[in-house]
């Protein structure tokens, strides 16, 4: 997670990597807990440290890091989607029709990437062109959305080809590989005008179109690379299991909202940072694969979870009104 | 220097609101090397004119000139084209974002499309060390206390380049040390021939720095000349004088007064340690600049917001109330400003409002009576002559009705202490006369009636006595014998110490 675009924009620039530690003050605690949590991890189930265990375990965060930047880019901007999960499940039911046709795997990918581009940019553009609330507008779209994956495939088939699942979904951390080229796309991306408006867009909205920010335009490309994060976790999902299902993504789209908000992204636009959101959803994962090892039954697991999320943002509040 | 083409110059520009005429026929000309100041009273048109200047809005009629040449058209884009750059007095700023960032928004220096971080170190700096900024360039501007924003505000401004810089109350928040640093900076600026438009409450500062100045009242430009061998007491004349004609009722005093409040080194929000004595039978004013701390004041009195003595007495109790339902209980009622946001339920009816706080005092369960409350709602009505049917909607009133409904609803619990937060803001004529005669009425009957106002004459012909507020502090408790406009714009703006030391 710490290659960074240094080698594209020249080396060693010191405001970057200063302004880059700045962002990162308020997070030691999450990192320590996730750290604290790994360790764990690494004792109740041993084979984290071996090369096929750490891919397996990369791979049971790999869906849940996607739609937790999904859900914080949209959150950074003053925004929210509550479309995530159906997006995730359209995702899952394109690529297991497309991947068998004629066009194959790359086709089926390039169908997933665009449906996910398009469709978070229409949400983008109804939000912001329209002004309508996001929450709203997303809800919507979950409907349509989650009634056009049934349409494409009213119950669960479609192939993923074995080759392509054992490439994402095998012994090998291709899947964390992935991952780290994802974030240092971010990266490149926070590093453009476009990408680091989205904070001012988010935080101050009026004082940035004053400044000559294109505000509508970096809400608007949020959306659509949140919508192409979540088809993408769904390409990923369908290659998991072998095969599309139509209602597989129902739960991301409160765990990403739950991850965003453990990783520290605040609801009001301008407040997080995605390292935050990605340790967000690292935390969820492992909270949830800790609980699974202890024997917790899954009632208990979502009383346990939501506890630990509510106490989490609770902590920095009580901090706050102490002073 | 009066051969010199203007950089950007306003002609006989009109703005109107809503049918309210903002502006109506001001030319204002800014020239190279020289500091233009622009004074007003609040609501005199000073923001929207900059609006005008800066593109941030169209002109009803009349024209904007860049280079003296009339531009159709202009847009914030356009503007900051031609070298504009505005320092609001609302900030800009991002706080999450670094204080280079927030100085590069919207104009970063790229390198294959992604912001160059390199340029953006070295010209960011530059700009810092202009309005002595030292704080490291990454620190974010969140971290900053409000002066320091408001320098990397300036510093965002310097950035761009600009030809002619637009300064909206640049040194309200700033300490003297930055005010310096800024009052140089501006003077360096004018010798390389920027043109620069100064707003500001701070007559001295004005004094000091600018050549010119334009004075507007009422929309209207009083003054537009040279400063040299005029006074401060001569400018607030320029801001104010103005003829009251027959709004206000006679004023008579009422009869006998008594301590309603008294509060010893009172502090909530922006107030710092004031004394204070509310009578009843008397309206007391509370005037002063907006944003001095004048609604820090009724609020803490109010119990909204955390607020600490070292002596209390509300209506002979003697501590503060702790909350607005102990304060309504102690015989106090607040009405606020933002009547559609904060004093009334729009879309609920005028009955309805009309009830509220009464309803808050009956048993939590016990069943309301539908002919009693009719009964108090049109005696209310009747009272405060707020006409038509009281089931309609609060919002089909007319604003001055509204605030009748605002105040009325606390009538049934019979408070001893009115607060009341700028009460004729946005009302017409007539009703602004029916509530000064209300008011006066109220303190005859004994109730002790505070008014906060922006507006100066109302102060003067409806109060008894007007505490005029500076900086969060009570710089002058004025008599009625001592009332005038004069006295309370000196007083707010800091112009009477200097008149006394001059």
């Amino acid at each position: 997670m710490s290659i960074s675009p240094s080698t594209l924009a020249g080396r060693g620039i010191p405001l970057y990597w200063a302004v880059q530690a700045h962002r990162s003050a308020g997070l030691n605690g999450l990192f320590l807990v996730v750290l604290l949590f790994v360790a764990a991890y690494g004792v109740l189930f041993p084979g984290l440290f071996t090369v096929s265990g750490f891919a397996t375990f990369t791979q049971s965060w790999f869906p849940l890091a996607l739609v937790a930047m999904a859900q914080a880019l949209l959150m950074l901007t003053g925004g929210i989607s509550l479309a995530v999960g159906a997006t995730v499940s359209l995702g899952a039911v394109i690529a297991a029709t497309t991947m068998p046709g004629p066009f194959g795997v790359a086709g089926g990918v390039i169908a997933v990437a665009v449906a996910g581009l398009g469709i978070g940019a229409a949400i983008g553009l109804i939000v912001v062109k329209l002004r309508l609330p996001a929450i709203v507008v997303t809800l919507a779209g979950s409907f349509i959305i989650g009634g056009a994956a049934l349409l494409i495939l009213p119950r669960p088939g479609g192939a993923v080809p074995d080759w392509f699942s054992n490439l994402l979904a095998g012994d090998t951390p291709v899947a964390f590989a992935i991952l780290v080229l994802i974030v240092l796309a971010w990266k490149v991306y926070l590093a453009t005008p476009l990408g680091l408006s989205l904070y001012a867009a988010g935080e101050n909205p009026i004082g940035s179109y004053r400044s000559g920010v294109p505000v509508d335009a970096a809400r608007i490309a949020a959306y659509g690379i949140s919508g192409l994060l979540s088809t993408g976790a769904g390409l990923f999902v369908a290659a998991q299991t072998g095969s599309g299902d139509p209602v597989i993504g129902t739960a991301f789209t409160l765990n990403s909202i739950a991850a965003a908000v453990l990783g520290g992204i605040g609801f009001l636009g301008g407040q997080g940072t995605m390292r935050g959101a990605l340790a967000g959803s690292l935390l969820l994962s492992l909270m949830i694969s800790v609980m699974f090892f202890l024997g917790f039954t899954p009632v208990v697991q979502y009383v346990a979870q939501g506890l630990i999320i509510i106490g989490a943002v609770a902590l920095p509040q009580l901090r706050r009104l102490r002073q | 220097m009066t051969d010199a083409v203007p950089l950007l110059a306003a002609r006989a520009v009109s703005k109107s609101f809503f049918g309210n005429p903002v502006l109506r026929d001001v030319s204002i000309s800014l020239l190279p090397g020289r500091v233009h100041a622009l004074l007003g009273e609040n609501g005199a048109g000073k923001s929207t004119l900059i609006n005008l200047l800066s593109g941030a809005l169209p002109p009803d009629s009349g024209s904007i000139e860049v280079d003296g040449r009339p531009v159709s058209r202009l847009t914030p884009i356009e503007a900051a084209q031609a070298g504009i750059a505005v320092v609001q007095q609302e900030l800009s700023l991002t706080a999450s974002l670094s204080i280079a960032e927030n100085i590069g928004l919207g104009a970063f220096p790229r390198r294959f499309g992604m912001i160059d971080y390199r340029a953006l170190t070295a010209r960011a700096k530059a700009a810092c060390e202009l309005v002595g900024l030292n704080e490291a360039l990454s620190t974010p501007v969140g971290q900053l206390p409000l002066g320091r924003r408001q320098m990397v505000e300036i510093a965002k401004a310097l950035y761009r380049k600009p030809r002619i810089l637009i300064l909206d109350e640049p040194s309200s928040s700033l300490s003297a040390t930055e005010t310096k640093i800024l009052t140089d900076l501006l003077e360096r600026l004018r010798g390389e021939g920027v043109a620069i438009l100064y707003i500001s409450h701070r007559l001295n500062e004005v004094m000091a720095l600018c050549q010119h100045v334009t004075v507007l009242k009422d929309g209207i430009c009083t003054a537009d000349r040279p400063l040299a061998g005029t006074d401060a007491a001569g400018l607030v004349r320029l801001m104010v004088g103005r003829d009251p004609g027959d709004l206000f009722p006679r004023w008579k005093p009422s009869g006998s007064t008594q301590t309603a409040v008294s509060v010893r080194n009172f502090s909530a929000g922006l107030m710092r340690d004031i004394d204070l004595e509310i009578r009843t039978g008397e309206v007391l004013g509370i005037g002063g600049l907006i944003g001095q701390g004048q609604d820090d004041l009724l609020l803490g009195l109010y119990g909204a917001i955390p607020a600490k003595a070292s002596a209390a007495m509300v209506n002979g109790v003697a501590h503060l109330p702790a909350s607005v339902v102990k304060a309504n209980a102690f015989g106090l009622a607040y009405v606020p400003a933002d009547r559609k946001r904060e004093g009334l339920h729009l879309i609920h009816s005028i009955a309805a409002n009309l009830m509220l706080p009464a309803l808050a005092r009956l048993p939590a369960l016990k069943l309301r009576s539908g002919a009693n409350e009719d009964l108090t709602t049109k005696g209310l009505a009747a009272q405060f002559a707020i006409k038509g049917d009281l089931g309609r909607q609060a919002q089909a009133l007319s604003g001055g009705n509204q605030q009748k409904v605002a105040l009325a609803k606390w009538m049934p619990r019979d408070p001893l202490v009115l607060l009341l937060n700028d009460p004729t803001r946005g009302v017409d004529v007539e009703t602004k006369r029916e509530i000064y005669i209300l008011l006066r009425q109220l303190a005859a009957a004994g109730k002790a009636v505070v008014l906060l106002s922006s507006d100066t004459p109302e102060l003067v012909h409806v109060c008894d006595r007007v505490a005029v507020v500076r900086e969060g502090r009570i710089v002058a408790m004025l008599e009625r014998a001592a009332l005038s406009e004069e006295a309370i714009v000196a007083a707010a703006v800091g112009a009477d110490r200097q008149r006394q030391a001059a």
